[in-house]
């Protein structure tokens, strides 16, 4: 199973809120957090094979152009499957999961999971019926481990085109 | 073996961060902590670890100078208790859901009202009592009581408001006015309750509850948190839950601050008089010369991302984080290298701050270090600016470069595994002829 990642600078290894405007960019491979996910992955054999990135206040000024750029990134880098997050209670990545999870599913037909923190109130209300948004824990809180998983398990089921509502009622919002 | 430790750890971390006696206690000490360190920086000032200081300044301002910013610092730290029980009053309310300024206030009063308030002294005429509070009951030996005694006020403010026994006006009034008539019964009832357990701690031999709570809880908690194995178990814990992404110092901070806290104002206040510092597991030792660059010490693995590593992505890493981390904050690290859940870096993350610990202890122990002055200084204060200022030596500045170099060994063969792991993959990457980097300048929008 071909993963991508879409990170925030924190997550991408780029640096810290203070590079909040680094513009949007990508690699092959491996970065940033990544190691973090990687075991829950090869447990459900996928593999990351890219990662794209950008900073959450470059997002805000620039939205409707980065959500549109991913989404034909991904397109062209065709994945099995994508991971925006994990979010934590950075508000501004969580909202740009969000944002970007809805426009791949609905234009380019490659199923999404995103995670993020139950902080971001107003984006979990906005978007949990339209995009798969996994429970985690704020950043230094419990449970980490364990959400890492469950994205890995719903991506997997996503992929095999199983049934995820029993699923999903557990692990998402 | 760390699922296991998962599973162990989770239920601590979550049953620490969640009880809201704790995390008030923590949140209401932070109310006081920037009035603190002003107040510190005034000590600092009248007692700069420079010979010759005093005198300089007493040619220009007259001998006796330092007593005008002694006044500004008595009124923080030598109040500090009074502080603390508005500060936890107030963020226990909040926990909890009652009225904060009120559950507040009435946790002040209610401390007042256990305090000693008559001083007696030998004047012109013999003995005299004078209607007066000593400092001595509102400085450092009345915080454990402030705490027990906000946390008991707010408490029963709350039961009682909650009960319904309050003065209801009719709809209309202001809210402000509401309020204070709605918080008339419950603060009677705290009042009285208060009221009855000075008249019973009178009765005793302890003659009052600051006495009683400082005699049997105060000063045994702070002998055990004044120890190297309490510095351990501190320093371990810490780096330990941020493996699991739990916030370490957080979780351990809520156990372990009030003592450190207690223990650092102590030292400042000697300091402050000239007397012997008499603790050495303040929290300036903490925060000063356990780590660096944050949590696990990492300013030394920063320094050998950018000095010896050889894969881009921790070199360019450690080129961002280095301004950060000089500062304290590594963040980036922590979720960018990562720390969080790798098996790798765990090892030295732990390490390298329990070195530091008993390498300071030693230090300190031996008298090679003046022990810390307990002014507050915050953390992000730079290694060797800090070190000097804490102890007005020198060699405490050398001493902490050389933890941060030592730090560096520690690290060594651990960010160099790392490094050729990630080198690995980077390399294999451009022998499969695909480029590292994605571009989307050649991206369309019409793509889509």
């Amino acid at each position: 199973m071909k993963v991508l990642m879409i990170f925030d600078q924190i997550q991408a290894g780029m640096g810290g809120k203070e590079r909040a405007n680094l513009p949007l960019g990508g690699k092959k491979g491996e970065i940033g957090s990544v190691p973090m996910i990687d075991p829950h992955l090869k447990k459900v054999e996928g593999k990351v094979i890219a990662c794209l990135y950008c900073g959450d206040s470059y997002f805000k000024e620039n939205e409707e152009e980065v959500v549109k750029k991913m989404t034909v990134m991904v397109k062209k880098l065709d994945p099995d499957v994508v991971i925006c997050g994990p979010a934590y209670n950075y508000n501004g990545y969580a909202y740009m999961c969000a944002a970007i999870s809805k426009e791949i599913s609905e234009k380019a037909n490659i199923p999404v999971v995103a995670a993020m923190s139950q902080e971001n109130e107003e984006t979990i209300l906005k978007y949990k019926e339209i995009v798969n948004i996994v429970k985690m824990p704020k950043k230094g809180g419990t449970g980490l481990n364990e959400s890492l998983n469950n994205i890995c398990i719903l991506a997997r089921k996503l992929f095999d085109k199983e049934d995820i509502s029993k699923l999903k009622e557990k692990i998402c919002y | 073996m760390f699922e296991k430790l998962e599973k162990v750890l989770m239920p601590v971390a979550d049953r620490l961060g969640k009880n809201k006696v704790l995390v008030a206690i923590r949140d209401g000490f932070l109310v006081s902590t920037p009035l603190i360190i002003v107040g510190s920086l005034f000590i600092l000032i009248a007692n700069f670890p420079i010979p010759g200081w005093s005198e300089f300044w007493a040619k220009i301002f007259g001998e006796g100078w330092e007593s005008y910013l002694s006044n500004v610092a008595r009124a923080t730290f030598d109040i500090i208790s009074l502080l603390a029980v508005i500060g936890i009053g107030y963020s226990y309310s909040r926990q909890i859901g009652a009225d904060r300024i009120q559950g507040a206030i009435v946790s002040l009063v209610s401390f007042v009202i256990l305090m000693p308030t008559t001083i007696v002294y030998e004047g012109a005429k013999g003995t005299e009592t004078l209607n007066a509070i000593s400092f001595s009951f509102t400085g450092t030996s009345g915080i454990f009581l402030s705490m027990i005694v906000s946390i008991l006020s707010v408490r029963i403010f709350n039961w009682a408001y909650k009960k319904g026994w309050t003065i209801k006006l009719p709809e209309g009034v202001p809210p402000a006015v509401f309020n204070s008539f709605a918080a008339l019964i419950p603060s009677a009832i705290v009042m009285f309750i208060f009221f009855l357990v000075r008249i019973l701690f009178e009765l005793t031999p302890y003659e009052s509850a600051h006495n009683f709570i400082y005699t049997v809880l105060q000063a045994p908690l702070m002998g055990v948190g004044n120890s190297l194995g309490a510095q351990i178990i501190y320093v371990v814990s810490c780096s330990v839950f941020w493996f699991f992404g739990i916030n370490g110092p957080a979780v351990a901070n809520s156990v372990f601050s009030p003592i450190f806290r207690t223990l650092s104002i102590e030292n400042l206040k000697a300091f402050q008089a000239g007397l012997a510092l008499p603790h050495i597991y303040t929290g300036q030792f903490v925060d000063l010369f356990q780590t660096f660059g944050g949590g696990g010490s990492t300013l030394s693995l920063v320094i050998l991302m950018v000095t010896v590593c050889k894969s881009e992505r921790i070199k360019q890493l450690g080129k961002l984080s280095i301004v950060p981390g000089v500062f304290g904050i590594n963040e980036p690290i922590i979720f960018g290298l990562p720390i969080v859940l790798n098996p790798v870096m765990i090892i030295p993350f732990i390490g390298v701050p329990l070195i530091n610990t008993i390498l300071s202890a030693i230090a300190f122990e031996s008298g090679f270090l003046p022990y810390t002055n307990g002014v507050e200084i915050p953390w992000t204060t730079p290694l060797g600016f800090s070190g000097y200022l804490s102890t007005g030596s020198l060699k405490a500045a050398l001493f902490q470069v050389i933890l941060v170099v030592l730090g560096c060994v520690v690290y060594y063969p651990f960010i160099k595994i790392l490094d050729k792991n990630y080198l690995k993959d980077e390399q294999s990457q451009t022998e499969e002829d695909e480029l590292e980097d994605i571009s989307f300048d050649d991206i369309s929008l019409d793509d889509i």
